[in-house]
Formats: structure tokens, C-alpha cells, sequence
């Protein structure tokens, strides 16, 4: 199969998601109203006289929570009649790309916002905010890979909502790890090449996760 | 294995300051950890050759070597925490080995509540078996790459004394290796008798 032929699968189905996302307006709402009683809740408990590393802390706690709430709706269009028409016309392959990217997309907005909103509430003390925005990325692609994939395992698994957090929460301590080093580095304003090895190495496990969850997929689908 | 168990306790060992007596748990607590590694290793063999292959007695081999690897680590945080204890001064430190074993222990029980969620059992298997591999990935990248880019308490990382150089000296690589390969082995004769009572059950 092409490249091409791929792409033009992808496409629509990456649009058809956002599409599903914008009109389901109750979700959004309730993620966005989320993000910002939690972020009062640590203003009102303190919060703005965080240490650095106590304000990444917190931000990559909001953050996990509205990735994970967000991401446990990955699969709901898999029952019934829609799984057997994702399942005959597109397959699983493109599925799960599509997936990938919106679920990446869709989280990266989601933390860039609670950066914003710390930004307002906190002040905003990122020494090199490219770098900043660059983990906040790396660690928004990896959690997109491991809370998909573990939502279609638990999806399997007849919709049980708790297993798939269950599952996701052990795999996401590395990326979290990683990342939140990261920030951490990035809010000091440590020298681009002193972080190389903590980005690369970001990149390296987000790239091969990725794979991996594309190579797996498939067996999730048969019957 | 018997002679690893003895000999631990009577051979004689190198002068180190605050480890002193302690260090015999070395021959306990290190090997735990690679018996361990070897186990869960051997569960994710047999769960990708399950996924190819779709023969649902690699399935109870996989489930088998996971439980035994469980014990292992069950094992060796518990040797660990009583080494800990007595020479850092504390049950618990914020380790990335420690980090990486409580979340490699979180990983697989949350493959055994998985395994538990499901009772088709070809279903079940190919699901698990796909959590399986992704979950030692993980656990390798954990256990195996991160230490090494933090400091550590343990030997071997951030400024600590290596593992080869004078801590591990002839007399207790003696054995230490027997010691390995032993439990490597106890672990593979649990795991093959675990295997036999599922394949009954079955």
C-alpha cells in the first residue's frame, strides 16, 4: 500500500474526528470547565507561591488528568455498527494513525491552555519557553500513544472506563519522567545542549512507542 | 543454587566501609532482580510468538513466566528494602531503580487485572498478550535506560562506585554468578510447573 493510498484514508478520518469532538459541544465544555476549577482550586489553595518545580509538578498533574479523562472517550465510536464499518472500509492501520495524530493534537491544545491558564493564575516563570513547549509536545505525543492504546485494549475488553486507566497510569511514568525533567530544565534555562541527551531520548521513546502501538493494533481487531 | 544459598553466608568478603557484613545480600537481592528480568523476558517471548503463531499454550507459558517474574520482584524489593534500611537509613528513597521496579510491579498487576477482566479465552489471550509486549517495552525503557541518565544511590550511576571495579571482587563473583543462574533456573522450574497446573485447569 502507497503512502498516498494511506493519506487519503487518514485525512478524513482526522477531520471526522474533530468534526465528532466540535459537535459533541457537552465534552468540550466539560474538559474546559475541568481545566479551569482545578486550576482555581490550586490558586485558591496556594498555588501562586509555587517553587519551579512545584509549579511543573502541578501543571503535569492537571495535565495527566484532563489527557486521561479526554482520552477515555477514544473509543466510543468502536460499538456496534460503527466498528464494523471501521473495521471492513478503513481498517486498522489507518485507524490507529488518525487516532494517534487527533489524540496528539487534541492534548497538546489541551495543555498549551493549562500552561496559559498557570501563565494567568501563577505568573509565567519559563526561562526558555521553546523548550518548554517543545517537552509539553514530546510528552503530549507520548501520552497520546500509550492512553490510545490502552483505551482500544480496555474498549475490548467490553468498555470497562476504570481498566483502561488502570493500564495507562504504569506506562505513562516514563514519559512523565522524562518530560517533566525536562520542563523542569527548561524553567531554569539550562543550555540547549545540556538537554540534548533528555530530548532526544523523549523523541527516540515516543518514536518507537508509536511504532509499536501501529505494529499491535491490528491484533486488537480480530475477532 | 543450594551452594549459592550456603556459600553466600560463609565465604569470606572484601573489606567495604558501611556495607561491611551486608554485603552477602548481594548474592539475594541482585539476582532477584535478574531472575526477574529473565522471567518477564521470557513472557514477552512467548507473547509475541503467541501473536504469531495464535497457540493458546504460549498464552499459559507467557501468564506462567509473569507470575513467577512477580515473584521474583516481590522478592527482591523486599531483600532490597531490608539492605536499604540497614545502609542508606531509610525503607524507601526516591531511586530511579526503585522507581523503575514499584512501577515495572504496577505494570504487571495491571496485566493481571486485565487478564482478569476478560473470560474468552483466545480473546483474552491476544489481548493480553498485546498489553504484554507493549508493558515490557516500557519496562525495559524504565529499568534500563533511565537510571542511567540520573543519579542513583545504587553502585554504578551518578558519581557511585561501578559494579566492576572494587565492590565486586573475585571471591564474591564466585559466587554471585552461580547465584544468578540458580535462581534463573528455580524461576524457569516454577514457571514450567505454574504452566503444567494451567494447562490442567484448562
Amino acid at each position: 500500500m502507497s503512502i498516498e493510498y494511506y493519506m487519503s484514508k487518514i485525512r478524513p478520518l482526522i477531520t471526522r474526528f474533530f468534526q465528532q469532538e466540535l459537535r459533541n459541544s457537552n465534552a468540550l465544555f466539560s474538559l474546559g470547565l475541568y481545566l479551569l476549577g482545578i486550576t482555581y482550586l490550586i490558586y485558591l489553595l496556594g498555588g501562586n507561591n509555587a517553587a519551579d518545580s512545584t509549579w511543573n509538578t502541578l501543571l503535569w498533574v492537571v495535565v495527566f488528568f484532563g489527557t486521561v479523562s479526554q482520552a477515555s472517550r477514544s473509543f466510543d465510536f468502536e460499538s456496534g455498527d460503527y466498528f464494523f464499518y471501521f473495521q471492513t472500509l478503513i481498517g486498522p492501520g489507518p485507524t490507529i494513525i488518525a487516532k494517534l495524530v487527533f489524540n496528539a493534537t487534541y492534548m497538546s491544545v489541551l495543555s498549551f491552555l493549562t500552561w496559559g491558564l498557570f501563565s494567568v493564575f501563577y505568573g509565567n516563570t519559563v526561562f526558555s519557553p521553546l523548550l518548554f513547549a517543545a517537552g509539553l509536545l514530546l510528552g503530549c505525543i507520548g501520552f497520546s500513544v500509550v492512553l490510545t492504546l490502552t483505551n482500544g485494549i480496555a474498549q475490548r475488553t467490553n468498555g470497562n472506563a476504570t481498566l483502561s486507566t488502570v493500564l495507562a497510569i504504569p506506562l505513562l511514568f516514563p514519559i512523565l519522567k522524562l518530560t517533566s525533567a525536562l520542563n523542569v530544565q527548561a524553567m531554569v534555562g539550562v543550555p540547549f545542549i545540556d538537554v540534548l541527551d533528555l530530548l532526544g531520548a523523549l523523541a527516540a521513546l515516543d518514536i518507537a512507542i508509536g511504532l509499536l502501538a501501529y505494529l499491535l493494533f491490528p491484533y486488537l481487531w480480530q475477532d | 543454587m543450594l551452594y549459592s544459598l550456603v556459600y553466600g553466608l560463609l565465604t569470606s568478603i572484601p573489606d567495604l566501609p558501611i556495607l561491611e557484613q551486608s554485603i552477602r545480600n548481594l548474592f539475594y537481592h541482585v539476582s532477584m532482580w535478574f531472575a526477574m528480568v529473565a522471567m518477564m523476558g521470557g513472557s514477552f517471548g512467548y507473547a509475541i510468538s503467541f501473536l504469531s503463531k495464535e497457540d493458546l499454550h504460549k498464552d499459559h507459558r507467557s501468564v506462567a513466566l509473569a507470575q513467577t517474574g512477580m515473584l521474583f520482584a516481590t522478592l527482591g524489593l523486599t531483600t532490597g528494602m531490608i539492605w536499604a534500611k540497614y545502609t542508606w537509613g531509610a525503607w524507601w528513597t526516591n531511586d530511579p531503580k526503585l522507581n523503575g521496579s514499584a512501577v515495572t510491579m504496577l505494570i504487571y498487576l495491571a496485566y493481571f487485572v486485565l487478564r482478569n477482566a476478560m473470560n474468552d479465552g483466545r480473546k483474552r489471550a491476544r489481548i493480553s498478550a498485546v498489553y504484554n509486549i507493549f508493558a515490557f517495552i516500557m519496562m525495559i525503557v524504565f529499568i534500563g535506560i533511565l537510571p542511567r541518565m540520573t543519579d542513583s544511590l545504587h553502585p554504578g550511576n551518578g558519581g557511585n562506585p561501578g559494579f566492576n571495579s572494587y565492590d565486586l571482587d573475585n571471591r564474591l563473583r564466585l559466587v554471585f554468578y552461580p547465584a544468578v543462574i540458580g535462581w534463573i533456573l528455580v524461576g524457569t522450574w516454577i514457571a514450567s510447573l505454574r504452566y503444567r497446573l494451567r494447562k490442567l485447569e484448562s
